[in-house]
C-alpha cells in the first residue's frame, strides 16, 4: 500500500473515530509538554553541585539537588498521561474493528489492517506533538517576564538543545504507534469481524502482593545500604542507590496496580455471593468477568494515590523537622528563623502535579465509564424496554467502579505509606531534639476521598450516556 | 375482553411519521400478528402498546388505564409486572449466565436469590435450554439465546407478551420450533402475544392478523378480510 | 379447467378465430405452457356446445375458411362467476391464480385484480394458519407434519407473489390497456 493510501484509510471513519483521534492527539499534546518542560529543566545550565543558579524565584528550579526531582515529577506525569492515551484508543473499538474488517474483506493482508489502525494513531500523535511544540514555543514568550528582583518564574530564558526537541517530537509518534500495535496484538482482524484472541480466564491470583513486598523491601533496603557504606568509610554508589528507589518504587506501584486485578475478581466474587440486589449481580459478574478492567482503568489513579501517600508522610515528617528546628532556635535565643519552609514548598509542588494528575486519570476514566456503556448499549436497551429502571442499571455501574477502587486505594495507601515508613522512623530527630512521628491521617484521608471522589464525579459524567444508549432505537440496529 | 386499545394513535420521528392514526383492540387471551413491510410503523405500534414510546396523539390503554400518560417510572414498572418483551437480538447481558439473566426480572421484583434461580430454571427448562443453564450467552448458538431471552420473557408470568421479529435472526427450523413452544405456552397461561412481524409463516402462528401500511391500519389487509375469506369459501 | 376460462376472457375484446385465440393466449401467459392449435378448436367445441360462445362468423382471405366466434351473454356470466370466486388454497392453485389475475386485469381493470388477490390473499392466509396449527398439535404425526410444511413453503410463495402483485396490477393494467 502507498502510504498515501493508509493515511486515507486510516482516517475514514466516523464521528466516533474523529473523537478518538482528537482524544489521542490531546493526550499526546500533554505529553509533549510534560516532556518539553522536562527537557528545559534539565537544561538549566549546572554551575556547581551546590551552586544556585539565582535566576529564578523557585527553589526547584534554582538548587542544582533538587532539580533532579523535578524532572522526575515532570516525567511522572507522563504516566497519567499515557494512561488516558491508552483509554482513547478504546474508544469506539468496535466500529473501528468493523471497519477493519470490512477492509480484510477486501482483500487487505491482516498486517495491512494492523497497518491502518497503527497509522490511526501515528497520525493522530504527529497532529498532537506538532500542536504542543506550538503551544511551548507560543507560551514561552508570554509567561517570560522577570520580576522587579530580576528573578524569573519559570525557566523561560533556557531552551532544551535542538536535537532533543527534534527526538522528542520523532519518538513521541512512534512510541504511540507501537504501543497501538501492542494493543492490537491479542486482536485478529478477520475478513468476517474481529477475534479476540482467548485471553487468560484463569481467577487473578494474589502474585502481585509478591512484587508489593518486594519493592517495600527494596526501598527499605536503601538504608541498611547507606550504613553499610558508611561503617567501612566508602560512599554508596548513586547508581546503586538510585536504581534501589527507583525500582522499590516502581515495584510497589505497579504491584498495586495489578492487585486490583485480584481485588476486583474477589470484590466480584464476595458481591455476587453475598449481594441481594440486580445491580449489584451485574456488576459483580463485569467483575469477574473482566477483573483487569479495574487494573486498566485505575492504573493512574491509583499511581496518583500512592505518589499522594508518599508525598503526605514526607510533609509530615518536614513538618516535624521544621518545627524542631525552630524550637531549637528558639531554645538557643537565635532569633527566630521562619525555619526552612523550603523543602514543605517542594512537596506543595508535588501535590499540585498529582492534583492535575487526578483530572487527567479522570477525564480517562470517563472516556471509559462512557465506553462501557456505549458497547452494552442494546442489552442495556433491552433491559430498560423490559422495565429495568434506568437507575439500576446506573447503579450497577456505580458498583463496579467503586467495588474494586475503594480497596485499591486503601492498599495504594497503606502500601506508599509503609514505602516511606523507614525514611520517616517511629521518632524525628534535628538538632538534637527529637519528637514522635505523627502520621499524616487528615492528608491520606484527603487523597483517598480526592481518588474514590473522582471516580464519583466520572461516574456521574460517564451515566449521562446511558440514557441516549437505552434509546428504543438501539434495539434495530444490529 | 379487551386488553390492550389503542386509539387514534400518532407517532412522528422528527419530521417522519411513523404511525399517523392507528386504532387498535387487543382481546385477552389472543395470539395478534402486526403485519406489514418494512418501515411501516408495526415495530413503533408495537413500542407505544408496550409504553415503552409515548405516542404523539391519542391514548393507549392497558385494561382500565390509560398508560400513555403515566410517569416513565409507573411504565417502567407496568413492563416489569405486567408485560414482557421479547426483541430480534442482543438483549441478554453478556456477563450474565442463562439462569442469571432470566432470574433477573423476579430479582427486580424482590424474590430471593435461590428461589429465583430456582424459577429461572423451571422456565429455561420449559423451553428445552436447561442444559445451558449454567453458560453465558457468548458460547450459546443464537436459538439458545433466543429461548433464553423468551424464557426471561415469560419468567415474570406476564399477561402480554410483547415479541418483535423474535426469530428474524434464526434459521426456520429453529424458528418454527420456539414459535411453537411460545404458542404452546401462551395458550396454557392464557397469555395475550403481540407479535410484530413481515413474515407470513410467522404471522400464520397468530390467531388474528392486522396489517399496517404506512403508519396505518391497511384496510385491504388481513385484519378486515380475513373473516371474508372465511365466508366465500 | 382454466384454459376455457382463458379463452372465455380473451373473446371479451371482440370475436377471434381459433388461430388468432392461440395467438393471443401464449402472448397474453407467456410463462404458461403454449396451448396446442387442437386444444384450442376442443376447447371452443365445448364451450359452443355449453352456449357460452357462438360462432360469429366466416371469411375466406385467400386460404382455408376460418370461422370466428364470439363471447356469448351466458359465457359472460360464467367468467364472472370464475373470476368472483375464491381457489381453495393448496400449493398447485399458482398457475390458476396466475392465469386469473392476468385476466383479471384484461376484463375487468386493476381494481377487480387488486379486491380478488386480497381476497385471495386472506384464504391463504387462513390456510397458513390451519396448517401451521397441524404442526404445533403435539398429536399430528410427523407425516402430517412434513405434509403441512410442504404445503406451507409452496402457500408462502403465493402468498410472496400476491403481495409482489398487489403493488404491480396498475402498472399490468396500463400496459395491457396502454
Amino acid at each position: 500500500m502507498k502510504p498515501g493510501t493508509v493515511a486515507r484509510l486510516a482516517l475514514a471513519g466516523s464521528r466516533t473515530d474523529g473523537v478518538r483521534v482528537a482524544l489521542t492527539a490531546f493526550s499526546v499534546v500533554l505529553a509533549a509538554l510534560a516532556i518539553l518542560s522536562a527537557l528545559t529543566v534539565i537544561a538549566i545550565p549546572e554551575l556547581g553541585a551546590y551552586e544556585n543558579n539565582g535566576r529564578y524565584r523557585n527553589a526547584l528550579l534554582d538548587e542544582p539537588g533538587l532539580r533532579g526531582g523535578t524532572v522526575f515529577t515532570l516525567l511522572l506525569l507522563t504516566i497519567p498521561i499515557l494512561a488516558l492515551a491508552g483509554q482513547c484508543s478504546r474508544l469506539g473499538a468496535p466500529a473501528r474493528d468493523r471497519r477493519l474488517a470490512g477492509l480484510r474483506l477486501a482483500g487487505a493482508t491482516p498486517g495491512q489492517a494492523t497497518l491502518v489502525a497503527v497509522a490511526e494513531t501515528g497520525v493522530a500523535a504527529v497532529l498532537g506533538v506538532a500542536a504542543g511544540l506550538g503551544v511551548f514555543f507560543a507560551a514561552r514568550p508570554l509567561l517570560d517576564g522577570p520580576g522587579s528582583d530580576g528573578l524569573r518564574a519559570l525557566p523561560t530564558d533556557v531552551l532544551p538543545p535542538l536535537w532533543q526537541v527534534a527526538v522528542t517530537a520523532v519518538a513521541l509518534p512512534l512510541v504511540a504507534a507501537l504501543a497501538a500495535a501492542l494493543l492490537l496484538r491479542r486482536v485478529v482482524v478477520g475478513p468476517l469481524g474481529v477475534v479476540r484472541r482467548a485471553r487468560r480466564n484463569r481467577a487473578p491470583l494474589p502474585w502481585p502482593g509478591a512484587l508489593i513486598v518486594l519493592g517495600l523491601v527494596t526501598f527499605g533496603s536503601i538504608a541498611p545500604v547507606l550504613r553499610w557504606f558508611s561503617d567501612r568509610e566508602r560512599s554508596a554508589p548513586d547508581w546503586l542507590l538510585n536504581t534501589m528507589g527507583a525500582g522499590g518504587a516502581l515495584a510497589a506501584t505497579l504491584g498495586v496496580i495489578l492487585g486490583t486485578g485480584w481485588i476486583s475478581y474477589a470484590a466480584g466474587r464476595l458481591l455476587h455471593r453475598f449481594s441481594r440486589w440486580p445491580s449489584a449481580l451485574l456488576a459483580a459478574r463485569r467483575l469477574t468477568n473482566d477483573p483487569w478492567h479495574g487494573a486498566r482503568t485505575f492504573a493512574a489513579l491509583l499511581a496518583c494515590v500512592f505518589v499522594g501517600a508518599g508525598a503526605a508522610e514526607m510533609r509530615s515528617f518536614f513538618r516535624i523537622m521544621r518545627d524542631l528546628e525552630t524550637a531549637s532556635a528558639e531554645g538557643a535565643n537565635y532569633g527566630l528563623d521562619s525555619g526552612d519552609g523550603f523543602y514543605l514548598n517542594t512537596i506543595d509542588l508535588v501535590d499540585l502535579a498529582i492534583v492535575v494528575a487526578v483530572v487527567i486519570a479522570a477525564t480517562g476514566l470517563v472516556v471509559s465509564v462512557g465506553e462501557g456503556i456505549v458497547s452494552r448499549r442494546q442489552a442495556y436497551a433491552a433491559l430498560v424496554a423490559s422495565g429495568v429502571p434506568r437507575a439500576v442499571l446506573a447503579r450497577s455501574i456505580l458498583w463496579h467502579s467503586l467495588v474494586p477502587i475503594v480497596p485499591s486505594v486503601v492498599l495504594a495507601l497503606v502500601v506508599g505509606t509503609s514505602l516511606i515508613a523507614p525514611v520517616t522512623g517511629d521518632e524525628v530527630s534535628n538538632y538534637g531534639l527529637s519528637a514522635p512521628f505523627v502520621h499524616a491521617y487528615d492528608s491520606l484521608a484527603a487523597y483517598g476521598a480526592l481518588a474514590v471522589g473522582a471516580v464519583i464525579v466520572t461516574v456521574g459524567v460517564g451515566l449521562l450516556f446511558l440514557r441516549s444508549s437505552t434509546a428504543v432505537e438501539e434495539l434495530r440496529t444490529g | 375482553m379487551t386488553i390492550l386499545r389503542a386509539r387514534s394513535v400518532v407517532k412522528s420521528y422528527g419530521p417522519t411519521p411513523a404511525l399517523r392514526l392507528v386504532d387498535l383492540a387487543v382481546a385477552e387471551g389472543e395470539i395478534l400478528a402486526i403485519t406489514g413491510p418494512s418501515g411501516c410503523g408495526k415495530s413503533t405500534l408495537l413500542h407505544c402498546l408496550a409504553g415503552i414510546l409515548r405516542p404523539d396523539a391519542g391514548e393507549i390503554t392497558y385494561g382500565e388505564h390509560q398508560i400513555d400518560t403515566w410517569s416513565e417510572k409507573m411504565r417502567s414498572r407496568l413492563r416489569r409486572t405486567e408485560f414482557g418483551v421479547l426483541f430480534q437480538f442482543g438483549q441478554l447481558v453478556a456477563e450474565l449466565t442463562a439462569a442469571e439473566n432470566v432470574a433477573l426480572p423476579l430479582l427486580l421484583a424482590g424474590t430471593g436469590r435461590r428461589e429465583a434461580r430456582t424459577a429461572a430454571v423451571g422456565w429455561l427448562d420449559r423451553l428445552g435450554v436447561a442444559d445451558v443453564a449454567d453458560v453465558r450467552p457468548g458460547e450459546m448458538s443464537g436459538g439458545q439465546q433466543q429461548r433464553c431471552a423468551a424464557a426471561r420473557a415469560l419468567v415474570t408470568e406476564p399477561r402480554v407478551l410483547f415479541a418483535d421479529e423474535p426469530t428474524g435472526a434464526l434459521d426456520s427450523r429453529t424458528s418454527e420450533a420456539l414459535l411453537g413452544e411460545l404458542v404452546r405456552l401462551a395458550h396454557e397461561q392464557r397469555t395475550t402475544v403481540l407479535l410484530v412481524t413481515h413474515d407470513a409463516q410467522v404471522a400464520a402462528y397468530a390467531d388474528r392478523e392486522v396489517a399496517l401500511r404506512d403508519g396505518l391500519v391497511d384496510p385491504t389487509g388481513l385484519g378486515l378480510t380475513a373473516a371474508q375469506g372465511r365466508h366465500g369459501r | 379447467m382454466s384454459t376455457a376460462h382463458v379463452l372465455l376472457g380473451l373473446l371479451t375484446g371482440g370475436p377471434m378465430h381459433g388461430y388468432e385465440l392461440k395467438r393471443s393466449h401464449d402472448q397474453r401467459l407467456p410463462q404458461a405452457k403454449p396451448v396446442a392449435f387442437g386444444q384450442v378448436y376442443a376447447t371452443i367445441g365445448r364451450l359452443q356446445r355449453d352456449g357460452l360462445v357462438t360462432t360469429a362468423g366466416h371469411d375466406q382471405e385467400g386460404g382455408p375458411e376460418r370461422t370466428s366466434f364470439e363471447i356469448t351473454e351466458a359465457g359472460r356470466k360464467r367468467l364472472d362467476d370464475w373470476l368472483g370466486e375464491i381457489e381453495p388454497p393448496a400449493p398447485y392453485v399458482t398457475s390458476v391464480l396466475f392465469a386469473k389475475v392476468a385476466v383479471a386485469v384484461l376484463v375487468s381493470g386493476a381494481d377487480r385484480a387488486r379486491d380478488y388477490l386480497v381476497a385471495q390473499r386472506a384464504a391463504h392466509m387462513e390456510r397458513l394458519r390451519s396448517l401451521t396449527a397441524v404442526k404445533t398439535d403435539p398429536d399430528s404425526s410427523l407425516g402430517d407434519v412434513v405434509a403441512a410444511d410442504f404445503a406451507i413453503l409452496h402457500l408462502d410463495a403465493d402468498l410472496r407473489w400476491v403481495a409482489n402483485t398487489l403493488e404491480r396490477v396498475a402498472d399490468l393494467h396500463r400496459e395491457v390497456h396502454p
